[in-house]
């Protein structure tokens, strides 16, 4: 995927997360790449680094402000108390009908994650994110052990909750 | 014993303030070299007055990271939400820390090249860049020895991580994790909002090149800089749920933090943007590419810390004399002053007028412009300019009056109305800039369209 096809599929990634429900702010973005990219072998060219709020990736947030700049997306604040909401514009849907052939390679995985993400909220998104790196660093090891790993690092989330996000990632890995 | 406190005059902070142990970091081999990197490449060429080095800067880093470490720290400005993730002053961890962050500070712009930014993209080998050598060098045998005589012991890791930050550990695949106390001094260093970096060059920058718009209040926001839990992201999250702390300002402080995102605008349209300092850049790498053995400046600690700018001013000077010598005209361009200039900048903006269509380019489609300029007039005669990256000014978090963390974005006027400054420039020699300009006023529509069916044509021939 050259970097013009990789702004289209985040372009439809905002556009279908949005249509789904979910507040669609960075944090959303971020969150549902990284697992887009685990998931559902898209091959996005980030990195991402475990960080605030979870994997985070410095290149996807320079991309978004590039293509905030380049106008395919635009910031909406929404209310003054919360982020801002990320929306595609015009030029954004054209780049979209501009690489038709990428969009429809990747369209089913952009369905898949806006239908599974797009009703979740940032914290819920953090957790999941963050047990899909805990996965994929430790490949073998238990739920159990996974989870403790998991509230280590992100000790503002219980252990209940890292559980249910660890078997949340297992029961997703073994449905892709 | 007690440390002794040095003292150096500095055109910036007035004075700077160092101890033993960080006297040792500034007299190593490895620092001294920055007093012969240029801080703003040859922007000098353009704003006389801007021939200041790194060597400077990062004593300014390092000066005002301690005082945002102390203005963060202190008791009455830690709130019950953030307690658990700072260390408790008068402990020994606040003070270990408070020594590896103005350490970091102080070597983080080790790993610079001759002539900083302007000579980095292209001449150095893939996944390498200037924060990878910081790193190398933070981890050579003769630093980890300076940092291990300090009392406590300092970890080379812990100043090597702050000093590159997480964008650059994550870009040089360092593997390192960063937990919410490291990823705050990181972000007091190289944060995108408040990091003393940008503090210190915007202010210092602004001086030598004598664009007095780019000062700001620093004072007053280094006095209401806090740890605070992050804004709230979306209406279903709630305040209670645990929240992550960052840097963010108090709300008294809103508007000195508006006035460093005046300042950067206009810093980045005056100086850093300028066209002009942008086909320096070009010409710069051209000389370096022709110049350097393999087109690659050495990557090894040894090779980094014996070259400066004086080599290739040097260099520069004897291949512009020389008509045969490898880059002898990108080094005349630069000697004499004979640089490309812009013909044609990206277009952002409403229209004229009436009968104009509303026009966004983005930088790919300047880019697309430059490729053509230069199949048709000549590649020797055409560049195309542009900074390696494009941010947007950060959405910070503020401290309300009422308690509660909210967005910068939501809070300010300034932040959401700040403009952009022309970043994406066709270059052309000076003799054919103006047939260049029409030249592409008038293919611009052709150009463009040919280019999307190109990359249609291409989309299509991959999918098959």
């Amino acid at each position: 995927m050259n970097r013009q096809q990789q702004e289209a599929v985040l372009v439809g990634l905002a556009r279908r997360l949005a249509d789904s429900g979910s507040w669609t702010g960075e944090t959303h973005l971020q969150k549902a790449s990284y697992l887009m990219s685990k998931l559902r072998d898209v091959d996005f060219d980030f990195d991402f680094i475990l960080y605030k709020y979870g994997p985070f990736s410095f290149a996807l947030h320079d991309d978004l402000a590039s293509m905030r700049a380049d106008g395919f997306l635009d910031s909406v604040i929404q209310n003054p108390r919360y982020g801002a909401r990320i929306v595609v514009t015009d030029r954004g849907r054209e780049t979209e009908q501009r690489f038709a052939k990428t969009m429809q390679r990747y369209g089913p995985s952009l369905d898949w994650i806006a239908e599974t993400l797009g009703g979740r909220g940032v914290m819920e998104l953090e957790r999941l994110a963050t047990a899909m790196w805990m996965t994929a660093e430790h490949e073998n090891a238990s739920v159990r052990s996974r989870a403790d790993e998991l509230v280590r690092v992100k000790p503002h989330i219980g252990l209940k909750d890292a559980i249910a996000s660890v078997e949340e990632i297992d029961g997703l890995r073994a449905a892709t | 014993m007690s440390k002794r406190v040095h003292e150096v005059r500095d055109a910036i902070h007035v004075f700077i303030a160092f101890d033993d142990d960080e006297r040792r970091i500034i007299d190593s081999p490895a620092f001294q070299r920055l007093r012969h990197i240029h801080q703003l490449a040859l922007t000098y060429k353009v704003y006389p007055g801007a021939s200041h080095k790194r060597f400077e800067h990062c004593l300014g880093v390092m000066h005002l990271t301690g005082r945002v470490y102390d203005a963060i720290t202190r008791s009455d400005k830690i709130s019950d939400a953030v307690r658990e993730s700072m260390p408790d002053r008068g402990q020994n961890d606040h003070g270990y820390w408070r020594t590896v962050v103005r350490m970091a500070a102080l070597c983080h712009d080790l790993g610079h090249l001759p002539f900083s930014h302007a000579a980095e993209d292209e001449l150095l080998p893939t996944g390498v860049d200037h924060e990878r050598i910081t790193w190398e060098i933070v981890h050579s045998a003769p630093m980890q020895h300076l940092f291990c005589a300090i009392t406590p012991p300092v970890r080379a890791d812990d100043v090597g991580k702050l000093a590159v930050g997480p964008r650059k550990a994550e870009r040089l695949k360092l593997n390192v994790s960063f937990n919410a106390w490291e990823a705050i001094l990181a972000e007091v260093i190289v944060g995108d909002a408040f990091g003393a970096d940008r503090m210190d060059y915007l202010l210092r920058d602004s001086l030598h090149t004598g664009v007095q718009y780019g000062r700001f209040d620093h004072e007053r926001l280094i006095g209401t800089l806090r740890v605070i839990p992050a804004p709230t992201r979306e209406e279903q999250e709630t305040d209670a749920a645990g929240i992550e702390p960052v840097l963010g300002v108090e709300r008294g402080g809103l508007q000195a933090a508006e006035q460093l995102l005046l300042a950067r605008y206009f810093m980045f349209g005056q100086v850093y943007h300028h066209p002009t300092r942008l086909a320096y850049n070009e010409h710069l790498k051209e000389f370096l590419k022709a110049w350097l053995p393999g087109s690659t400046f050495p990557t090894d600690v040894t090779g980094h810390l014996a070259r400066d700018d004086h080599d290739v001013l040097a260099a520069i000077k004897r291949a512009s004399d020389d008509p045969d010598a490898p880059g002898h005209e990108p080094a005349r361009r630069i000697v004499t002053r004979n640089h490309f200039k812009s013909a044609y900048a990206r277009r952002a903006t409403a229209p004229d007028g009436p009968n104009d269509a509303a026009v966004v380019e983005t930088a790919a489609d300047v880019s697309a412009l430059a490729a053509a300029a230069a199949k048709q007039f000549g590649p020797h005669l055409i560049a195309y300019g542009a900074p390696p990256s494009r941010k947007t000014p950060p959405d910070f978090a503020v401290l309300d009056y009422d308690g509660r963390s909210v967005p910068a974005s939501g809070l300010s006027d300034v932040y959401r109305k700040l403009p952009e400054s022309p970043d994406a420039f066709v270059l052309a020699d000076a003799q054919i800039r103006d047939d260049v300009r029409r030249w592409i006023d008038k293919n611009r529509t052709c150009i463009l369209e040919e280019r999307d069916q190109t990359i249609s044509q291409a989309e299509q021939e991959e999918q098959a």
